[in-house]
């Protein structure tokens, strides 16, 4: 092993000092090298190691703005749908409003009076009825203007129309309608009791009914027992009150013609009676009644 | 059976068309279902009717019988008649209308015996409160000619009547006077309405040709009707004058409705009235005496020829009230004068 000798030859010596010079600069930036080496690599960890912490960071504040976000979502929901629900709601009752309206403005045509307004003015609307049975209807259209005019009805030609009209239309409409509803309301009734002594009782009338369009004057004979050998009696009922639904005048004969033992006599005069005090198709039920517990009586 | 009966009912089976006929004996009543049904009405006609004349004459019928035939004839051909209307009028402070059908026939008929003493007079009753009435005229001497009968539609607790117009004239005071009276009526006027639709002429005469009320129950709003304007129409296309056709339709609707028209077959206007010229010295302008002239219109349904004047651009709407009024006044003969 050569020892290092600083004191060589010259030639010797230099390569032996430049080299040992730059075996030690080679030495020292190997030393260097590898003491910056872990601090670059720590430099760059640190570096990395904030980027990590940053991104994290972010990451963390990005997940709790879209927790955020999300709770805020499900609150906006959560107030809308009490919101939607009520709408409905609403709905409901207004359709539930109107089907009452239509239903009151139905009812009204139990009142026997009810109107609805026009473009020129208004259509009044009369319902007939007799003893709780709603009969025919009648329209009045009516034209507000001065002097107040009916434009077109469907009151029946033998009604005095035009006679009310010219007493009352003008001065005091109530009273017309009033008025008019009366008349109405009596000729529903005749026609009621009319009909119904036709259609009911036609077993008890020995011939056809006769009557006229107003139902005033009904004329009709009638047997209280029908396969019986008992005379027919001919009644004939005047209404002169046009506003009334009972007789004003009542005859009834026997059609024998001779003289009348009491008890027919009796009969003939109880039932003229009740022809006046009773509605006519009542009377007839009354006689098929007695018919019936006579007949019951008998077998 | 007379002879003259036979006849009068072979010549009222004769006019009856093939295709009515069943309807029509059916209506009459008086031959019996089992005479009907040995009767082979594909027969040619005069097989048919002499068949039917044999059962007639089997049954006795008389002339009533055969009046009968003729009134529900004429009530199946309505329009061959032309109707006049009358009213009647009350006295004031009158008593309640009792009206008794009986004794109205009775009376009826007995006025026109007492006056001429050969009168047909026959009465058949329909389900809308009326009264046909047949009357064949005769005189003193001569019997009543049944080819000529006038015939009186009364509705009873009415005024009025629907006479159809015939030749004979003379007798038509008569006939007012014994309506009137057995209707108990004071007097008798003829109205300024005529037309060969009885139905037509009951409509205007009762004022029941609108018939369309608003209620709270109808569906469809009255509002809503087509303008008449094709709305499915290519929306490319305009209409020049849209406005001005639908104010012609507004007004169209306003004066004659939605409603079917009652059907007239012509309005008459007389008019007397002094000649109106823009020019002066015209002739006919300085005469003192009014021109006298007939306009008639006619057409086979007047109100709805009318009614689309204005809509097919013949005439400006509003027409003249002259023309609009015919349903409401209930008259289509006029008579215009100078105020």
């Amino acid at each position: 092993m050569e020892q290092a000798n600083p004191l060589r030859p010259d030639g010797e010596s230099k390569g032996g000092v430049l080299a040992h010079l730059e075996r030690l600069e080679n030495q020292m930036s190997r030393s260097r090298k590898q003491s910056e080496e872990p601090q670059s690599v720590q430099a760059q960890e640190r570096v990395l190691g904030t980027k990590i912490q940053k991104l994290r960071h972010l990451r963390d504040d990005l997940k709790a703005a879209v927790r955020h976000r999300r709770g805020s979502v499900k609150a906006c929901i959560a107030n809308v749908e009490p919101n939607r629900t009520v709408e409905v709601n609403e709905q409901e009752a207004l359709e539930e409003k109107l089907e009452n309206v239509k239903a009151v403005l139905q009812a009204y045509h139990f009142t026997g009076l009810s109107g609805k307004l026009t473009s020129r003015g208004v259509c009044v609307c009369i319902n007939t009825a007799f003893e709780g049975n709603l009969l025919d209807s009648y329209f009045v259209d009516l034209v507000i203007q001065k002097p107040l005019r009916i434009h077109h009805h469907s009151v029946p030609v033998f009604i005095p129309l035009e006679e009310i009209a010219a007493k009352y239309l003008q001065t005091n409409i109530q009273h017309f309608l009033f008025s008019l509803c009366e008349y109405l309301n009596a000729y529903s009734g005749r026609k009621y009791q009319a009909d119904r002594l036709q259609s009911d009782f036609a077993a008890l009338l020995t011939g056809p009914l006769q009557r006229n369009p107003l139902c005033n004057l009904l004329s009709f004979t009638y047997k209280l027992d029908p396969g019986g050998q008992s005379f027919p009696f001919c009644a004939r009922l005047l209404y002169k009150d046009l506003t009334a639904t009972l007789p004003t005048d009542v005859t009834v004969t026997c059609q024998g013609g001779e003289a009348l033992s009491t008890s027919w006599e009796e009969q003939r005069a109880s039932h003229e009676t009740l022809f006046c005090t009773k509605p006519l198709h009542q009377v007839f039920a009354s006689f098929a009644r007695r018919e019936k517990l006579d007949m019951s009586l008998v077998s | 059976m007379d002879e003259t009966v036979a006849e009068f009912i072979k010549r009222t089976i004769l006019k009856i068309p093939l295709n009515e006929l069943t309807t029509i004996l059916k209506a009459w009543d008086f031959l019996s279902e089992n005479q009907l049904q040995t009767v082979n009405f594909r027969q040619r006609k005069e097989s048919v009717v002499q068949h039917l004349i044999h059962l007639c004459e089997e049954k006795r019928a008389s002339l009533n019988d055969a009046a009968l035939l003729d009134i529900i004839y004429t009530q199946f051909h309505q329009h061959q008649k032309v109707w006049d209307v009358f009213q009647m009028s009350k006295g004031p402070g009158e008593d309640v209308d009792l009206f008794d059908m009986k004794q109205f026939k009775n009376s009826f008929k007995k006025i026109l015996q007492r006056a001429l003493k050969n009168v047909t007079v026959s009465f058949r009753e329909t389900e809308e409160n009326a009264v046909w009435i047949r009357i064949a005229w005769g005189t003193q001497y001569t019997k009543p000619n049944q080819y000529k009968p006038t015939y009186v539609v009364y509705y009873s607790q009415t005024p009025y009547a629907f006479k159809s117009s015939s030749t004979l004239r003379r007798n038509t005071p008569l006939l007012g006077q014994a309506l009137t009276i057995a209707s108990k009526h004071h007097q008798i006027v003829k109205m300024d309405l005529r037309s060969r639709y009885l139905d037509s002429l009951k409509a205007i005469v009762f004022k029941q040709y609108n018939q369309t009320f608003e209620t709270h129950n109808s569906t469809t709003p009255l509002q809503e009707r087509s303008l008449g304007l094709d709305i499915n129409m290519d929306s490319r296309i305009i209409h020049e004058n849209i406005v001005e056709k639908e104010r012609v339709q507004r007004i169209t609707q306003e004066t004659f409705g939605d409603y079917p028209q009652p059907q007239l077959e012509f309005a008459q206007y007389k008019l007397e009235t002094k000649f109106k010229s823009d020019l002066n010295g015209s002739i006919l302008a300085e005469r003192e005496e009014p021109l006298r002239c007939l306009i008639k219109f006619s057409s086979p349904h007047l109100l709805e020829a009318l009614k689309s004047l204005a809509p097919a651009g013949i005439a400006d709407a509003p027409l003249s009230p002259l023309l609009t009024c015919i349903p409401n006044k209930r008259k289509n003969y006029f008579k215009i004068r100078d105020k």
